[in-house]
């Protein structure tokens, strides 16, 4: 059945006794749950109407099925208990309803009756959008790349004297300044420690496995070579599993003294070998030079956590 | 005569003429709830003034901050301890990221447990988990700020998760770090992103989620009879604004007393040496910090599938979560899979942040 339409005519069993004056909506169901009539045939007051009443709803006509003797049995409306679906949120209401009759028309513009035209003012608009957009992305991002990518530094830094180093296999943290001129910023010291080992033969044969240790540049020159038999080893302050800064720690359940990250618990034998926790290699060792006082110098380097294979950053 | 308007009244007239006020204030208010207002409603509304204050915090903060690495510290030390109720406003900041976070947990489970992501409410539920991670973004960026020992570490741990990402993780943790290591760039970056991008991001996204909101209309409760609901069914105003408003009054005397019992105090400048300091994420990231612990989720894949795999799936599962489950059945009592679900995440959530802070103990 088609909805009933506003100011239609409304007929009850025997004669016509006004027209539909509101229709009144159901919130959920969206449905018309009333009509609203109103006409000499209700004796002035207007009566709401429940829909099942209705028997049939034709162009301008309502049929009603009761008599129009029986109309004032209907509630008659208390506008005030309603509110217009305008003054209400109530989602996709007016989707579903049709009371008004007929469609209710504006006139398009004399210059908008061309639909292929706007079809291509729509295309030039977005064509023209790119434009703009297109040459801007490429500046953009290198304008925000730059700082991104920077070259290594290899120059030697001074961090302390082996004199401080009493016993072998013992990580000692050497703090040491590094000056960093980053961009625009003045030239700052920034601090920073390596873990230095006094390696017995055994640790030693660990960390180098027979092997000198070589360190090249971005081009893939040689840097330095750390020699097999020299018994100092540094290792990087940063830990490789995701970067935080490990200790040296006597643990009591272990027995013995260890490299621990107290970030996610990766623990290290002295030789940088990881023993247990989520690290994915052992910790990384910088290329050191030791004078005949003592002196140490390490070249800083920094390698990217986290992985299997060691990738310098810094 | 009293029929004649008084000057106000027009006033009034004249701008509802223009603006439609009356009228948008009325759909405001007149949208009915069906079922009536519930307490398990207040999420949304107490998340959108949690994050106004947020905003207005973040604003005055930024009167005294400077986002440099030789200034920030210093001038959040100032707001601290010179500026006048300076101590009051970075705390209110801070412990408002923490009631987000929290109100954002409390909203997705109602959400989830009422079945109302279901079909219409699809996009409301996908514009939802983008503002969560937006919030998450909010609490990663912010955090490093400060410049403290808390900040610089937090966000080097973080930018390295990052970095696993596979394929784009290299460029993604250089691009948001200015660099290889944080320095400069990275305070700059992710001021940039924390006062405006994110607040853009947030303000626009949360627009659209009322309005897919609005348009879908409330879900409503779970249970009874459609002459039931609307038996029940009242309007927005005044019943449920007034138990938003309790609600939003509550949240905001529990931020102020917590930023009067625990006030922020900084560590030690940022600096690459941790010294003495074990870092530690903010709490709501401590599970997966706990998560990352593990045996199974040690050497290059297994962190992989720690730090992005698995927190990856878990968040395409919820954004594929009203595609998969289409059944129209909104009873949580009857969607067991549902229901053991939330057990599951909740608990395992709860269990690895409670190991993490009782793993501190065996680091001291």
């Amino acid at each position: 059945m088609h909805q009933p339409k506003l100011k239609s005519k409304v007929r009850c069993a025997d004669r016509e006794v006004g027209e539909i004056t509101r229709v009144i909506v159901d919130p959920l169901s969206h449905e018309v749950s009333h009509i609203v009539v109103g006409g000499n045939g209700v004796g002035g007051a207007e009566r709401q109407v429940p829909v099942s009443e209705v028997q049939s709803v034709a162009d301008g006509l309502v049929q009603l099925r009761t008599a129009s003797s029986a109309l004032a049995q209907f509630p008659p409306l208390k506008r005030e208990d309603y509110v217009t679906i305008h003054e209400v949120e109530i989602a996709h209401l007016e989707d579903h309803l049709h009371v008004e009759s007929g469609e209710v028309l504006v006139p398009l513009p004399t210059l908008e009756r061309n639909v292929p035209r706007r079809t291509f003012f729509m295309n030039l608009t977005h064509a023209i959008g790119t434009l703009v957009a297109l040459p801007l992305a490429f500046p953009v991002l290198k304008y925000l790349m730059k700082p991104m990518y920077s070259p290594f530094d290899n120059a030697w830094l001074k961090v302390g004297n082996v004199n401080r180093i009493k016993t072998e296999d013992v990580g000692i943290q050497f703090k040491y300044k590094k000056k960093v001129k980053e961009a625009f910023m003045p030239e700052t010291d920034v601090d920073k420690n390596v873990w230095l080992l006094k390696a017995s033969p055994d640790v030693l044969e660990e960390v180098y496995k027979g092997k000198d240790m070589e360190f090249r540049d971005q081009a893939g020159r040689l840097v330095w070579t750390n020699k097999k038999d020299v018994p100092y080893v540094v290792f990087s302050g940063k830990c490789p599993h995701l970067g935080c800064g490990y200790k040296w720690r006597k643990v009591p359940k272990l027995g013995k003294e260890i490299f621990l990250c107290p970030c996610h618990l990766s623990i290290y034998e002295p030789s940088g070998k990881v023993l247990d926790g989520p690290a994915p290699r052992p910790l990384d060792t910088l290329p050191i030079r030791v004078d005949a006082g003592g002196n140490v110098e390490i070249i800083d380097m920094e390698f990217k956590a986290g992985t299997k294979a060691q990738t310098r950053i810094v | 005569m009293s029929s004649q308007p008084n000057v106000l009244e027009k006033v009034i007239a004249f701008v509802d003429e223009r603006v439609g006020l009356k009228t948008l204030q009325a759909k405001m208010l007149n949208e009915p709830v069906p079922g009536g207002s519930r307490w398990a409603y207040i999420f949304g509304s107490v998340l959108l003034f949690v994050f106004i204050m947020q905003a207005v915090t973040g604003i005055l903060l930024m009167f005294y901050y400077v986002p440099s690495a030789d200034h920030a510290y210093a001038s959040t030390q100032y707001i601290i301890h010179e500026v006048d109720y300076g101590w009051f406003l970075l705390s209110y900041h801070f412990w408002g990221s923490s009631a987000m976070v929290v109100m954002v947990f409390a909203h997705m489970s109602q959400v989830f447990l009422w079945g109302a992501y279901k079909s219409p409410r699809e996009m409301i539920w996908l514009v939802g988990l983008a503002l969560f991670g937006i919030v998450m973004g909010f609490g990663f960026t912010g955090y490093l700020l400060p410049w403290d020992q808390r900040a610089y570490w937090a966000t080097t741990v973080g930018v390295e998760i990052m970095d696993k990402t596979p394929i784009v993780g290299d460029f993604m943790a250089r691009f948001l770090k200015g660099g290889a290591t944080p320095g400069q760039m990275t305070l700059s970056r992710f001021f940039v992103i924390h006062v405006m991008i994110l607040p853009a991001a947030l303000m626009g996204l949360a627009g659209l989620h009322i309005f897919l909101f609005r348009k879908a209309g409330p879900a409503g409760p779970f249970r009874g009879t459609p002459e039931e609901l609307k038996a029940k069914t009242d309007y927005f105003f005044p019943r449920q604004i007034w138990k938003d408003m309790v609600a939003m009054g509550a949240v905001f005397a529990t931020i102020c007393s917590l930023a009067f019992i625990e006030p922020v105090v900084l560590l030690e400048e940022a600096t690459p040496d941790p010294g003495e300091y074990h870092p530690e994420p903010e709490w709501y990231f401590l599970f997966l910090f706990q998560l990352l612990r593990l045996k199974i989720f040690s050497g290059e894949f297994g962190q992989f599938l720690g730090a992005i795999a698995i927190p990856g799936a878990f968040m395409a599962l919820l954004a594929a979560l009203p595609f998969i489950d289409r059944s129209p059945e909104r009873n949580i009592f009857k969607r067991p899979v549902a229901l053991i679900g939330w057990i599951v995440v909740m608990a395992t959530i709860l269990i690895f942040t409670v190991s993490a802070i009782i793993n501190r103990e065996f680091l001291d």
